[in-house]
């Protein structure tokens, strides 16, 4: 598993205390995905099985929200932690007499009531959470507990009983894949991105030697995973988790037939130890459509995966950080220290400039 | 207020929001309701914007089209937080092979502010010419491309001139918040009040040496960004270059600095007791009396619930294309509406976007292009009577660069050979050679070096370019959806043609300091992309054309329906030729002049 990472420090607020937001903030975030009258199943594309209520649902993944927090007493504590909004709803027509959730995130699971939305079916309640981590509830209704309606996400407690999920920003603990997973993922995009060239590689090293402890925990606090990897694998991770959870099963598929193949290729190294040349093999293969030893019953397309893993390696290296990708904003110093004017040897992509601090150093953007 | 509203004014964005903002000012009771979320800024927040500087918000992850027998069913698509679900609501349109395809063309953003939460903000006005486009071709010579005179036969003078919309300009400039300069514009102004623009990018100087070896007389974009404080929104500038972000074109900006009509108009006027905005609520249809007065605006509520309001003036200002769908829809509804916005056969036709397109080269050296707003440099070179004629066409345009284009790295891949909101990723997906070393040097070439110069030109009106309802595809409320049936006219065509070879020129003199040999590897005209006939540059014009003969025009002078007392539609689709640059600035000075005669009435 990944470190848990909010550094101990983190203690003027406390996770699970209720927010304040208007009505507004909740509908904003809310009527365009919840209120509706049809009934096909117009947003599955695979991630559901059929009869799942959230296939009539636009963008389910986006509940509950999550977004930043920003208290003006202490804005530097307040990066640290996120504000996650519960919105239930029903969709037969009834209408509960009480909402609550209960959740990891609370002290002692304490139930927390969501109020009702003037005059709509939704109830919400806005916690405070720290960032990075991972929790599970349930919602209370009239007394009876329940999973989350709208959010796909979830996960088996050691019991065996099923808890809803989320995670907030900068995530770093594994939620998608396995070890062995991880290790395929990092090997591939690694072949994708400019940071294993040379000239990348000795920019990994002198980035992430010259960062001390204390500017890891400062500048970059969402932002952990100091393995020298750029986070791609992680922002995968995520990815799959949540936005494009339907992409999943590609992921799941084509990294086994992938570890077969490797294995079978060279049965005496582990995949992840493998020469830089066998995955710059396979990775044309995979380009060209015609992988030898590939399992076409079990995927008809390797270039299809190629594509979608290089869309989603790109993405993850350049994202904002708290995609769980872009390391230390390791993606955009590469580009900033890349390109230099001949003359000044000043930056020619000056990102921090615009970036919210501690990340980036404007003084009225707060991320 | 529960029933006395004088006007009820449906969509807060460019057509919409001026009209509130004159008659609360003037102390009417307003109600406007908002299909979209109001996001704000973070002054108007407990601290953050719901707008960030995040390139996953102007792309978002990956959806796949679900949209029943559509052609490009299964294919990807990834839209912004504020443009609408492609399977929820999608637009529909007819490809060169008489099939239908899902598009996310012909939206601009919904939330309060409509397109201008998200557009570049370049704030141009029409040209004197662009409003008497019929009466200049009257007795020109014969036009290039167009065997059968339909360009002369269609081309339409509007019913005000550029003197009669004059003030309102002024007004609009000054009450949004705009920077530029005005000096070489062939659109004279009765009143200064741009603020100071902020330095170009160094890499727009080619576009200044291109222009100056050209003889184009240039001058400064106009754009809806504030660079001083700005009293009559009551915004303040935080100083220097604050509003050059790069985040600019389909971002909302967090700190208000671009001039959506969110923050300079509806803001100051929010949270007084004559003025009531309603977000989330997406009006369905509107009812009319036997003596042509609607007497009810239906729409679903935050939580999907029916609602009704009523007001004594109704404003529709969904942007064109949802406001054509919307009377549509509403004429499904009742037999009388029906009679009366169908009065003749023109609802929905003379549909209108722009000729536009431009040219690209990798200029030398590097620049850091984040550091930017969406222009520098424009010039009316090219909507002079002389160029015209000269050139064999019906009517010109205005040509400008873009500065904050592809200048940070995602917007970069994922714009690799794709420029529109349907194709995006598509090309970098493909292109499956960029990759480690390719990669880097893919970046290399190509990051902070290119430059674009883009032109915007009127395009040919045609009944058949035109708005229907889908037949059978229906949005999540069960509506029908919009229909886009339009093609390029030849002389569309060649003028862009025309225009391409114009920016492509100022590229050739820019980058090899004025000999004119400088390489240019893409240049062209929108009817060439893939997937032309659905482009729309997100100028979203005609559709119900105001003009002075009733049976010629859907809309009275006034932007009145005809056999309607109470009706008015104030967003693009008012106009009858889409004129020689970007819509925004003149839907806004249009829809104050309407306000003004509002006023009257009221
Ligand atoms: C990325 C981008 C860049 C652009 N750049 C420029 C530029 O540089 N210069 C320029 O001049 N123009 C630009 N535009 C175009 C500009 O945004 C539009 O011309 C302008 O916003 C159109 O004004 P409108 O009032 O017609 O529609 P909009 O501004 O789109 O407003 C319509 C509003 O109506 C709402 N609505 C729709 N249906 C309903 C309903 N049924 N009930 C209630 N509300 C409804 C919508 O949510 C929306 O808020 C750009 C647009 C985009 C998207």
């Amino acid at each position: 598993m990944g470190t848990a990472l909010a550094p101990a420090v983190r203690r003027a607020f406390e996770s699970g205390t209720v927010v304040q937001k208007d009505d507004t903030y909740v509908l904003n975030h809310t009527t365009k995905y919840l209120a509706r009258a049809n009934v096909d199943e117009r947003h599955n594309y695979g991630q559901f099985p059929q009869g799942d209520p959230r296939a009539r649902i636009c963008e389910s993944w986006r509940f509950p929200v999550i977004d930043g927090y920003y208290d003006p007493a202490d804005p530097e504590e307040s990066y640290h932690w996120n504000e996650v909004t519960f919105v239930y709803r029903t969709f037969d027509g009834t209408q509960p007499g009480s909402v609550s959730v209960v959740g990891t995130f609370a002290p002692l699971y304490q139930e927390i009531p969501l109020r009702r939305i003037g005059g709509t079916p939704y109830f919400a309640v806005t916690v405070m959470v720290p960032k990075g981590e991972v929790h599970t509830y349930r919602y209370v209704v009239d007394g009876r507990q329940e999973l989350d309606p709208i959010n796909p996400q979830t996960a088996v407690a050691d019991n065996g009983r099923v808890w809803s999920r989320f995670f907030t920003h900068g995530c770093t603990q594994r939620l998608s894949f396995e070890p062995w997973e991880m290790d395929i993922l990092e090997r591939l995009t690694d072949h994708i991105l400019p940071f294993r060239t040379v000239e990348g590689q000795r920019f990994l090293d002198r980035y992430y030697q010259q960062l001390d402890r204390a500017a890891r925990e400062s500048q970059y606090p969402i932002a952990y995973r100091f393995d020298e990897s750029v986070g791609i694998a992680n922002f995968i991770d995520k990815l799959v988790a949540r936005e494009e959870n339907h992409r999943l099963i590609d992921y799941k598929i084509c990294l086994e037939i992938i570890n077969r193949l490797l294995r079978m290729r060279n049965p005496f190294v582990e995949p992840r130890l493998m020469s830089k040349e066998m995955y710059i093999e396979l990775y044309n293969q995979m380009a060209s459509g015609n992988v030898p030893g590939w399992d076409y019953g079990a995927y008809q397309n390797p270039r299809f995966f190629l594509q979608l893993l290089r869309r989603h390696a790109i993405t993850g290296a350049f994202a904002h950080p708290k995609y769980g990708g872009n390391a230390a904003a390791s993606g955009w110093v590469y580009l900033s220290e890349r390109y230099r004017d001949p003359e000044t040897g000043a930056t020619l992509f000056d990102w921090r400039r615009v970036q919210e601090p501690p990340l980036g150093t404007d003084q009225q953007y707060r991320g | 207020m529960a029933n006395g509203y004088d006007v009820v004014v449906i969509g807060s964005g460019a057509g919409g929001a001026p009209i509130a903002n004159m008659l609360v000012k003037a102390g009417k009771n307003v109600l406007m309701l908002e299909k979209g979320p109001l996001f704000r800024t973070q002054d108007q927040t407990s601290g953050l914007s719901d707008f960030k500087r995040d390139e996953l918000f102007a792309t978002g992850p990956e959806k796949i089209i679900r949209v029943e027998r559509a052609a490009n069913w299964g294919e990807s698509y990834y839209s912004s937080h504020v443009e609408p679900d492609l399977n929820d609501e999608p637009h529909i349109y007819r490809d060169a092979d008489g099939r239908d395809r899902a598009t996310l063309e012909g939206y601009t953003a919904q939330c309060v502010g409509g397109g201008t939460q998200l557009y570049g903000g370049v704030s141009l006005r029409f040209s004197p010419l662009d409003f008497r486009l019929k009466s200049f071709n009257e007795n020109g010579a014969a036009l290039r491309n167009d065997p059968n005179g339909d360009v002369k036969r269609e081309a339409r003078d509007w019913p005000i001139t550029y003197d009669d919309l004059e003030p309102y300009y002024t007004l609009a400039e000054e009450l949004v918040g705009i920077s530029g300069t005005r000096q070489n514009q062939l659109k004279p102004a009765s009143r200064e009040v741009y603020q100071k623009p902020l330095p170009p990018n160094p890499i727009s100087r080619f576009v200044e040496i291109g222009m100056d070896a050209l003889g184009m007389p240039r001058y400064r974009t106009p754009l809806a960004v504030i660079t001083e404080d700005h009293p009559p929104s009551g915004r303040t500038y935080p100083g220097g270059e604050a509003a050059k972000t790069g985040y600019v074109n389909r971002y909302g900006c967090p700190l208000g600095l671009k001039s959506s009509t969110w923050v300079a108009l509806l803001a100051p006027i929010y949270g007084r007791p004559n003025f009531e905005l309603r977000p989330n609520c997406t009006v369905t249809h509107l009812e009319c009396d036997s003596s042509g007065n609607v007497t009810k605006v239906v729409y679903l509520d935050a939580g999907g619930q029916r609602r009704e309001v009523s007001g004594k003036l109704i404003v529709v200002a969904c942007s064109a294309i949802e406001s054509v769908r919307l009377l549509k829809l509403s004429a499904l509804e009742s037999a009388e509406f029906d009679r009366r916005i169908n009065q003749n056969d023109l609802l929905g036709k003379y549909f209108l976007t722009h000729c536009f397109g431009g040219a690209e080269a990798i200029m030398p050296g590097r620049y850091d292009k984040s550091l930017s707003v969406d222009s520098d440099w424009a010039t009316d070179a090219c909507a002079t009577p002389d160029f015209i004629r000269s050139n064999g066409l019906w009517a010109g345009g205005a040509i400008y660069n873009n500065t904050s284009d592809q200048c940070l790295p995602i917007s970069l891949a994922r714009t690799h050979g794709s420029q529109d909101i349907d194709t995006i990723w598509k090309a970098f997906v493909e292109d499956t050679s960029l990759t480690g070393e390719r990669l880097a040097s893919f970046f290399d070439e190509n990051f902070g070096t290119r430059l674009s110069v883009s032109f915007m030109a009127n395009q040919v009106p045609l009944k058949t370019n035109r708005i229907e309802l889908h037949p059978t595809v229906k949005d999540k409320w069960g509506r029908n959806v919009a229909y886009i049936i339009k093609e390029w006219h030849p002389h569309d065509q060649y003028l862009m043609d025309v225009f391409a070879e114009q920016c492509a020129r100022v590229l050739r003199f820019g980058g090899d300091g004025g000999r004119g040999n400088y390489p240019v590897f893409e240049k062209g005209g929108v009817y060439q992309a893939e997937n032309g006939l659905a482009r729309i540059a997100n100028h979203i014009l005609g559709g119900a054309r105001f003009g002075t003969d009733r049976n010629d025009s859907v809309l009275d002078p006034n932007c009145r329906a005809w056999e309607f007392d109470n009706l008015y539609v104030t967003d693009g689709s008012f106009m009858p030729t889409s004129g020689g640059a970007n819509p925004t600035l003149t839907i806004q000075a249009n829809s104050f002049r309407v306000a003004d005669h509002l006023l009257s009435r009221l």
